[in-house]
């Protein structure tokens, strides 16, 4: 296969399939799932610091403006739209609860990183809770209310 | 800000890689592209085509490789931490990559491609050059080893070749008595560090039989303070010698966060923190 400045790729978001779509090469996948409609998926920094653009790749979390358009071939994304289950309900309404979605901004990342916290399903304290989410900038600085939201989903779950 | 233009390959295996790498001075390897992108992105880096190796198989391997823990470049920062190999063996890596960035980044970025960034301010260069580990390069002319201390040469300038890539990295197994303590201190838990310190210790806090100190974030590469250890094991910790000695030894180079004077005063603490948290 030949270097090129466009790749053909195939790949799921949200159990939707895009098969052989045409994705410039330099256009990280974040800027490429916005174009597409799933405007869920925050962009802040564009340099991995923010957390704001946080997706799920094949069960994990990453950064989706780190990730290139170009390299999810074959891969399984899940973004903030894709939160229909029922433990993601549950987080949804225990941010509610919380008041932890204030402008809205970071909550697609908050809610991704939380995903992952519950996955692992370790009791954590709220200092730990700190530290996992510690990728994730909320610039309302309503961390208070997240760690409350998520220490309650922890609870809930384990 | 937007990356430049570029090429995209995707090596379906190594040889296709180091051909396409040998082809082009300017291609650039992407593994996992935790450091690469943000470059990309901010436009501090334009290569003419990133070679992506994420999809090549059989190169995030972690096992014991005889009187070595052999960890393959595509090992995940995340493999890497939950891996009881490591754990068992080296269980001061998992201490050190809980200050690597963070979840979602360690997710995704790859031992090997934090080993060839050699950004002076990441952890694993020193610790590869701590450790004594082995890199291990592959090119046309197949594999060869190359030893930490001599594969970083200056500001993220490393000993390999163009037509060569990262394949793993040999960690020697600590003997019975060794340990490897770290502490950095940085501005934000995940940032880079300002000063850094990983020291290979044989020994227990009060009686330290052998002492190397390899310091990250301070120069232009793992800056490794022989004088100032040798130093330290004969006459203790005091500040003002260490100090000094520190100054002789390393050229420090201030950044936007820390300038050369304060990466020294904080080199000089860390290493009083870092001996601290030997067992007596």
């Amino acid at each position: 296969m030949a270097a090129n400045n466009s790749v053909n790729i195939s790949f799921t978001v949200n159990g939707e399939r895009f098969n052989n779509v045409n994705v410039p090469t330099r256009q990280h996948l974040a800027d490429y799932l916005r174009s597409q409609g799933f405007t869920g998926t925050h962009l802040g920094c564009e340099q991995g610091a923010c957390g704001a653009c946080t997706i799920e790749m094949d069960g994990k979390a990453v950064r989706s403006c780190l990730v290139l358009a170009s390299q999810v071939n074959g891969t399984n994304l899940k973004t903030v739209e894709g939160f229909d289950d029922e433990m993601m309900e549950k987080v949804k309404q225990n941010f509610l609860k919380h008041n932890a979605f204030q402008c809205g901004f970071c909550s697609p990342g908050m809610l991704m990183t939380t995903k992952e916290i519950l996955l692992n399903k370790k009791k954590l304290t709220r200092d730990e809770i700190r530290s996992e989410i510690s990728g994730n900038y909320c610039r309302c600085t309503g961390y208070q209310s997240i760690v409350d939201a998520i220490e309650e989903c922890i609870n809930e779950i384990n | 800000m937007k990356a430049a233009d570029f090429l995209y390959h995707e090596a379906v295996n190594l040889q296709d890689a180091i051909k396409i790498k040998s082809q082009d001075d300017e291609a650039v390897i992407l593994a996992g592209g935790q450091s690469l992108l943000p470059a990309l992105n901010m436009r501090l880096s334009s290569p003419t085509c990133l070679i992506d190796i994420s999809k090549i198989s059989g190169l995030n391997e972690i096992k014991i490789d005889g009187q070595t823990l052999f960890i393959g470049a595509l090992a995940t920062h995340s493999d890497v931490m939950n891996n009881k190999i490591v754990k068992d063996n080296m269980p001061c890596m998992i201490d050190i990559f809980k200050m690597v960035a963070h979840p979602a980044i360690r997710n995704k970025g790859t031992h090997g491609g934090s080993i060839a960034y050699g950004d002076p301010a990441a952890e694993l260069p020193a610790l590869a050059v701590a450790t004594n580990a082995e890199i291990i390069v592959s090119g046309q002319n197949g594999e060869r080893s190359i030893n930490a201390k001599e594969f970083y040469l200056g500001l993220f300038e490393t000993a390999i070749n163009q037509d060569e890539i990262v394949v793993g990295i040999k960690y020697p197994l600590l003997k019975q008595g060794q340990k490897i303590v770290f502490d950095e201190v940085c501005r934000r838990h995940g940032d880079y560090a300002m000063a850094g310190l990983i020291a290979n210790v044989v020994g227990s806090k009060n009686d330290i039989k052998v002492l190397k100190l390899v310091f990250f974030a301070t120069g232009d590469k793992p800056d490794i303070a022989d004088k100032t250890a040798r130093l330290c094991l004969e006459n203790g910790y005091d500040y003002d010698k260490l100090k000094n000695s520190l100054s002789t030894e390393i050229d420090f180079a201030g950044d936007l966060n820390s300038s050369s004077e304060m990466k020294l005063h904080l080199a000089t603490v860390l290493i009083k923190k870092v001996l601290s948290k030997l067992e007596n």
